[in-house]
C-alpha cells in the first residue's frame, strides 16, 4: 500500500503533521506503537491556548484545569523565595492520554488513516518498516519522540550524552475534584502549577500542578548529577516531595512514570534529509528547564507536514516564534543547568529576597565576585552572544 | 506517609508483558567490568529498578518494568544495552 505521507508516532508532534497534510488533501498514514495516542506519553502538563490554536480548532480542547495561579518557587535547603504570577493568557493543564488522544482524533477526522500497536523499526528509502509488514510513503514524518531510533539510524542525530540529558520522574495522586479545589483554594475550571528551582540535594526542577481530581508531583535533574551522587531518580523525588505531602494527604498513588529530556537538539539535530522529515521531541524541541514542549511539537508538526522541500522546511523553522524560542535559550538554558549555576541563583535570589526584608544589602556584597558570570548569562538570555 | 517501595509505583501502571524482551544485554562481561569501572550507572539512574546483578554475579534485566524513558540507553558507558521498543503495543501505559 502506497501514502503520500507516513507519520511515525501519534504525540503532539505527529497528529498536528497528519492533521495539516491531510487537511491539504494528501493521503496520510500515522502510525502509532501504542495501544492508543498518548498512552505511551509523558510530560509537563501545560499548553498555550494562543499556540495550540494556530493549528488546531481549541473549541473541544480537553483540558483538566485553566491555569490561576503559576508559582515560582527558589528553594535552598534552608529557605524558599515565592513568586506567584497570574497568566496573562490562556494557559491550560491537560492530561497526556486525553489531549494526545484528542489530537489524533483531529487528524483522523480530517482524513488521515491512524494504526496503532504498531513499531516502526526503520526506514529505507520511501519503505516504513514495522513489525506487522512495510508501507511506503512519499514523504516520511518522524515523530517519534524523546528516544528518536530512527531519527539516530538516519544519522540526523546522534545519541545523548548523560551530562545532556535531564531525567524528570512524577507521581499522580488522586482524590476527588472538591478536594483538589479545597487544597488549592480554586474555584471551579481553575488550576494551578507550581515549578520550584532547588540545589537540594542536588541541582533540580521540580513542579506541582493540578489536574482535575488529582495532583501531580514531579522532578528534574541532570542524568550525570544523579550518577555522580549516587541517587536513584525516585528518591530524589521522595526527597523533593517530602514537604508537600500534606497537598496529597490522604489522595491515592495513581501513576508513576518518567521521561528524559535532551538539551540539546534543532539545529543540531538535522530536521530533514531527503523525504524524511523529523519535529517535536525527536528534534529536541522541549525546553529541558521549563518542561515546554508540546507547543513546539505541534508548530513543527504543523511545519513538516506542509513542508515540500528540506530547504522549506528549515526555513519555516527558523520562521516560527515558538521554535526560535527553544533554539535561542538553549545556550543559557545550558549554563543554567550546570549544577553548580543553578545552585548559584536559586541562592542569589533567595539571598536578595531575604536581604530586602531585612532592610540590609551588604550580605551580597559576596555576589560581587560573580559579577562576570551574571553578566555572561544575561547577555545569553537577552540573545546577545551564544 | 512512609517511603514507597519502587514495586508499589511501577504497580499503577497498566503493563502488558512482551514475551520478546524489548531490552537485553550484549555481553555479561562487559557488565562487571563496568561495575568495576563506573559502579554501574544504569542500576543507578533506571527510575524502575530495571538493572540488578543477581547472586552469581549476572546483570538480571527485568524488562517488564521498564518505563519506556530510555535512560539505560544513555548512561551505558559500553553501549552494552541493546534498547527497543516493546511490539504490538505492549509494554508500559499510563492513565493520565
Amino acid at each position: 500500500m502506497k501514502f503520500d505521507v507516513i507519520v511515525v508516532g501519534a504525540g503532539p508532534a505527529g497528529s498536528a503533521a497528519a492533521y495539516t497534510a491531510a487537511k491539504n488533501g494528501y493521503k496520510v498514514l500515522m502510525i502509532e506503537r501504542a495501544s492508543e495516542p498518548g498512552a505511551k506519553n509523558v510530560s509537563g502538563a501545560r499548553i498555550r491556548d494562543s499556540v495550540i490554536s494556530k493549528v488546531f480548532e481549541t473549541k473541544d480542547l480537553p483540558f483538566e484545569r485553566i491555569v490561576k495561579n503559576s508559582r515560582l518557587i527558589f528553594k535552598t535547603k534552608e529557605t524558599e523565595t515565592q513568586i506567584t504570577v497570574k497568566p496573562k493568557e490562556k494557559l491550560y493543564i491537560i492530561s497526556r492520554l486525553k489531549f494526545d488522544k484528542w489530537l489524533a482524533k483531529n487528524a483522523e477526522n480530517a482524513g488521515a488513516l491512524l494504526i496503532t500497536k504498531t513499531t516502526v523499526t526503520g526506514i529505507e528509502g520511501n519503505k516504513v518498516i514495522t513489525e506487522r509488514g512495510a508501507v511506503e510513503g512519499d514523504k516520511i514524518i518522524l515523530a517519534e519522540g524523546a528516544n528518536a531510533l530512527l531519527s539516530m539510524s538516519l544519522g540526523l542525530r546522534r545519541e545523548l550524552k548523560p551530562d545532556e540529558t535531564v531525567l524528570g520522574v512524577r507521581e499522580i495522586y488522586s482524590s476527588t475534584r472538591d478536594e483538589v479545589a479545597k487544597r488549592f483554594n480554586l474555584q471551579g475550571d481553575e488550576g494551578e502549577i507550581w515549578e520550584i528551582v532547588t540545589d537540594h540535594p542536588i541541582p533540580s526542577a521540580g513542579f506541582i500542578y493540578t489536574y482535575k481530581d488529582a495532583v501531580v508531583i514531579g522532578i528534574g535533574s541532570s542524568v550525570d548529577e544523579l550518577i555522580k551522587n549516587k541517587l536513584k531518580p525516585y528518591e530524589l523525588l521522595d526527597v523533593f516531595k517530602e514537604p508537600y505531602l500534606e497537598l496529597v494527604k490522604g489522595f491515592s498513588l495513581r501513576e508513576y512514570s518518567a521521561k528524559i529530556i535532551p538539551e540539546q537538539g534543532f539545529p543540531k539535530f538535522k530536521p530533514c534529509k531527503g523525504n524524511v522529515y523529523v519535529a517535536g521531541d525527536a528534534l529536541g524541541l522541549v525546553d529541558p528547564l521549563t518542561f515546554d514542549g508540546i507547543g513546539p511539537a505541534v508548530i513543527s508538526g504543523s511545519l513538516a507536514g506542509k513542508a515540500d522541500s528540506c530547504e522549506s522546511y528549515y526555513k519555516s523553522l527558523y520562521e516560527a516564534k515558538e521554535i526560535v524560542k527553544v533554539v535561542r535559550s538553549r545556550p543559557l538554558v545550558h549554563e543554567l543547568l550546570k549544577g553548580e549555576n543553578l545552585g548559584f541563583y536559586v541562592h542569589l535570589i533567595t539571598d536578595f529576597i531575604s536581604s530586602w526584608i531585612k532592610g540590609d544589602f551588604s550580605e551580597l556584597r559576596y555576589y560581587k565576585s560573580s559579577l562576570g558570570k551574571m553578566i555572561k548569562h544575561l547577555a545569553l538570555g537577552l540573545g546577545m552572544i551564544g | 506517609m512512609r517511603a514507597m517501595r519502587i514495586e508499589e509505583r511501577l504497580y499503577t501502571l497498566r503493563y502488558k508483558r512482551d514475551e520478546k524482551p524489548h531490552l537485553e544485554i550484549k555481553d555479561q562481561g562487559t557488565c562487571k567490568k563496568c561495575y568495576e569501572e563506573y559502579g554501574s550507572p544504569c542500576i543507578i539512574a533506571c527510575p524502575a529498578n530495571v538493572y540488578s546483578f543477581s547472586n552469581d554475579g549476572r546483570m538480571i534485566v527485568a524488562y517488564e518494568n521498564c518505563v519506556e524513558c530510555g535512560t539505560c540507553k544513555i548512561v551505558c558507558p559500553f553501549n552494552n544495552i541493546i534498547w527497543r521498543f516493546p511490539r504490538y503495543g505492549l509494554g508500559m501505559a499510563i492513565r493520565y
